[in-house]
C-alpha cells in the first residue's frame, strides 16, 4: 500500500496547565488516516485531558487543533458529524433504550424517514454484535461489555471518520476485553476509520494499535510498538518491561505467525 | 442503447443502461451517510421494464459507506424479492468490504418479525393490573415504612444520633427564613382580607381573632409543612434516589449497616422534631404580619392587638396546631425518602419519583389535615 500518509488530526504546542501544575507543555501530535493510534501513560499525564481538549470539551491554555482541516475551538461544535466517541462509562442516556441511542444522532443530524433511521440504527446494533433483545433494553438492564458495544454502536451511528476510545476494555472481563479488541480491529479493517484509543490494557496495545503515543514528560513520543519498547525514557522502559506487558507482546509476535 | 435519467437528481448519484434483459445501475459520486435521502428515492425512482437481470457496477463512484452499502443492499434483496437476478460489479476491494460486510451481518442474524410492531393496548386488563399493582405497592411501602422505624427504635445507634441533629439543621433551622417571610406575607393577607369584610359591622378588632386563629390552628403548620415537603421532601427523594443509583445504598448494606437506619431515620425523626419547632416560627411570623397591618392601616395598635389576642386565644389553639406537625413532618418524610429508596436504573427515574414525593407529601399533608379537622371539631378540640 503506498504510503501517503494525510493527518487527520494535528495538534501544535499544545499547553494545558491547571493552577501551577502544567500537564502538557508544548505537546505535538499527529495522528494519520486510518491509523489505531493506542494512547498510553502514567495516571495524571493527562490522557483524558489530552482527549477532551481534541474534542473541545476543555480549553487549552495554548496550542492549536485540527481535525479533519477544521479548528477546534472549545464549546464550539467540531466536526461532530464525523466524529465518534466511546466514553469511558459508556455515557448512554439511561432514559432511552439502547435502539433510541443509537437512533438519536441519526435523527439529529439528517431528515430519514423514521424505518430507515430505525433499519440504520438496526445495522450499527448487529454490528457491534450486539442483537434486537438488547436493542430494547435500557443502559441499566445490560452487562457492562454489552454497554460498551452499545456504546460503540451509538459512536458509529452517523458513519464517523474518526473514532475515539476513552479505556474501552476497563471493567472488562479478560474474555470480554478480548472480543471487544477484536470487534475493534475488525471495524478498522471493514471501515474507513482512525481510531484514537486511549488504554491501560497492555493486550489491546499490542493486540490492536499501528502505533502508540506514550505521554512522557509533558510531551509525547510517538513510534510504532516494535520502536517504542526501545526508547531510553524510564517510564517507557517500565511500562514495557512490565512481566504483564512482555507478556502480551509476546501474544500479540505469535499471533501475527499463525 | 444508452438511456440517461436526468429528472431530478437521478442523473447525480447514477445511470442506467439498458441491454435487452439487463438492467445496468452505474454508481457514481458520494454514496454516504450524508446523501442516504435523495439515494433511496433515486434508487426507488428506476423503472423496470420486463428486465430479469440488474447489475449495479461501481464506476464513476468516489466516496462509499456503510449507509450507502446498506441502502445497494436493501435494493437489491426488494429485487430479488420480485425474482430479479442482483449483482454487483467492478467494485474496488475498499467498496466491496463494505457490501460483503453487510451481506455478513444479514446472513447472521434473523430479522425478528414485529418487533418494531405496536403492542397491542388492553385498555381494561392493563388498568385492572394496575390498580392491584398500585395496592400491593401501598401494602408494600407501609410494611416497608414500619420496619425502617421498628430498626431504629430496636438498635439505635450514635451514627444515627448524629445524623438526625444534622436532619433537624438542614430541614429546621435552615428553613427558618423562608417560612418566616411566607407566614408573614400570609398574616397580612389574612389581616386585608378580614378586615374588607368586617368593616362593613365596624367590628374591625375581630380581625385580630380571624388572624390569630387561622394562623395557630391551621395556616402556620399547614404553610411550614407545604413549604418543608418542597424543600425536605425533594431533598431526601433526591439524595436517597442517587444513593440508590450509585449504589452507595448497596454499599452501606454491605458493610453491615442498615441503610433503613443509617438515611431514613435520622431523616423521619429529624424532621419530626424539625417541624413542630418551624411551626412556632411560622406562628409568630404569622402573627407579626397581622398586627402589622393593623397597626399600620387598621387603627389597631399593637397594645390592642395583643390584649385582643390574650383574650381570644388559648393554650389549646396553639396546641391544636402544633399536634398536627409530628404527623405531617412524618408524612413528608416517609414518602421523601420512600419515593428516593424506589429509585432504580435511571437518572428520568429519579426525576419522576422526586416529583412524586412531592405532589404526594403535599397531597397527604391537606388529607391529614382535613381528617384533623373535623376529629378536632367534633371532640371539641
Amino acid at each position: 500500500m503506498p504510503e501517503q500518509h494525510e493527518h487527520v488530526i494535528s495538534i501544535h504546542g499544545l499547553v494545558n496547565r491547571f493552577g501551577k501544575q502544567v500537564v502538557h507543555d508544548g505537546l505535538e501530535l499527529d495522528v494519520r488516516r486510518d491509523e489505531i493510534l493506542g494512547v498510553v501513560g502514567g495516571s495524571g499525564t493527562g490522557k483524558s485531558v489530552l482527549l477532551r481538549s481534541i474534542l473541545g470539551l476543555h480549553g487549552p491554555n495554548e496550542g492549536e487543533i485540527e481535525v479533519l482541516g477544521q479548528t477546534i475551538r472549545y464549546h464550539e461544535p467540531g466536526p461532530h458529524k464525523q466524529w465518534g466517541v466511546l466514553f469511558q462509562g459508556g455515557a448512554l442516556l439511561s432514559g432511552l433504550t439502547v435502539q433510541e441511542n443509537v437512533e438519536l444522532p441519526i435523527a439529529l443530524h439528517s431528515n430519514l424517514h423514521m424505518d430507515t433511521r430505525r433499519e440504520l440504527a438496526v445495522l450499527k446494533i448487529f454490528m457491534v454484535g450486539l442483537d434486537l433483545t438488547a436493542a430494547a433494553k435500557y443502559p441499566n438492564e445490560l452487562s457492562g461489555g454489552m454497554r460498551k458495544r452499545a456504546s460503540l454502536a451509538r459512536a458509529l451511528a452517523l458513519e464517523p471518520k474518526i473514532l475515539f476510545l476513552d479505556e474501552p476494555t476497563s471493567g472488562l472481563d479478560p474474555i470480554s476485553a478480548t472480543e471487544f479488541d477484536e470487534l475493534i480491529s475488525y471495524l478498522a479493517a471493514n471501515l474507513d476509520l482512525t481510531i484514537v484509543m486511549i488504554t491501560h490494557d497492555v493486550d489491546s496495545l499490542f493486540g490492536v494499535c499501528d502505533r502508540v503515543a506514550v505521554l512522557v514528560n509533558k510531551g509525547i513520543i510517538v513510534d510504532t510498538l516494535e520502536e517504542i519498547v526501545k526508547h531510553p525514557d524510564p517510564w517507557i522502559q517500565e511500562y514495557f518491561g512490565d512481566p504483564r506487558a512482555v507478556r502480551a507482546r509476546k501474544a500479540a509476535k505469535a499471533k501475527v505467525k499463525i | 442503447m444508452t438511456f440517461l435519467l436526468d429528472s431530478d437528481g437521478m442523473s447525480e448519484y447514477l445511470t442506467v443502461e439498458r441491454q435487452g434483459g439487463l438492467l445496468q445501475v452505474n454508481l457514481k459520486d458520494h454514496w454516504i451517510f450524508a446523501n442516504l435521502d435523495t439515494l433511496q428515492e433515486t434508487l426507488d425512482d428506476i423503472e423496470l421494464e420486463a428486465e430479469k437481470r440488474v447489475r449495479f457496477v461501481c464506476g464513476g463512484l468516489r466516496d462509499f459507506d456503510l449507509a450507502g452499502a446498506w441502502v445497494l443492499y436493501e435494493k437489491s434483496m426488494d429485487y430479488e424479492e420480485l425474482d430479479i437476478e442482483t449483482d454487483f460489479d467492478g467494485f474496488k476491494a475498499s467498496h466491496f468490504k463494505f457490501l460483503q460486510h453487510i451481506i455478513d451481518i444479514a446472513a447472521q442474524e434473523e430479522y425478528i418479525p414485529g418487533f418494531f410492531d405496536p403492542k397491542p393496548s388492553h385498555f381494561w386488563r392493563n388498568g385492572i393490573r394496575r390498580i392491584g399493582h398500585n395496592t400491593i405497592e401501598a401494602v408494600d411501602s407501609v410494611g416497608f415504612i414500619a420496619r425502617a422505624v421498628l430498626d431504629g427504635i430496636k438498635r439505635p445507634s450514635r451514627l444515627v444520633v448524629g445524623e438526625t441533629i444534622r436532619q433537624v439543621h438542614a430541614t429546621g433551622a435552615a428553613a427558618i427564613p423562608i417560612v418566616m417571610v411566607v407566614c408573614f406575607l400570609m398574616g397580612i393577607v389574612l389581616a386585608y382580607q378580614s378586615a374588607r369584610q368586617l368593616e362593613q359591622f365596624g367590628a374591625n378588632i375581630f380581625m385580630v381573632d380571624l388572624v390569630a386563629n387561622a394562623i395557630f390552628r391551621e395556616l402556620g403548620v399547614l404553610l411550614a409543612a407545604i413549604m418543608v415537603a418542597g424543600r425536605s421532601g425533594s431533598a431526601f427523594a433526591a439524595a436517597l434516589g442517587t444513593m440508590k443509583l450509585t449504589e452507595e445504598v448497596d454499599a452501606l448494606r454491605v458493610m453491615g449497616l442498615n441503610p433503613n437506619q443509617i438515611l431514613i431515620i435520622p431523616r423521619v425523626f429529624g424532621l419530626m422534631i424539625a417541624l413542630p419547632l418551624l411551626t412556632v416560627f411560622a406562628d409568630i411570623a404569622g402573627l407579626l404580619g397581622g398586627a402589622f397591618i393593623g397597626a399600620t392601616v387598621l387603627d389597631i395598635n399593637w397594645f390592642a392587638f395583643t390584649e385582643r389576642l390574650a383574650s381570644t386565644i388559648d393554650v389549646n389553639d396553639v396546641l391544636v396546631g402544633l399536634s398536627k406537625a409530628p404527623v405531617f413532618a412524618f408524612l413528608i418524610a416517609v414518602t421523601g425518602t420512600l419515593r428516593g429508596m424506589q429509585v432504580k436504573g435511571s437518572a428520568e427515574e429519579l426525576g419522576r419519583l422526586t416529583t412524586i414525593a412531592v405532589v404526594q407529601s403535599i397531597f397527604l399533608i391537606i388529607v391529614a389535615d382535613a381528617i384533623f379537622t373535623v376529629v378536632y371539631a367534633r371532640i371539641g378540640f
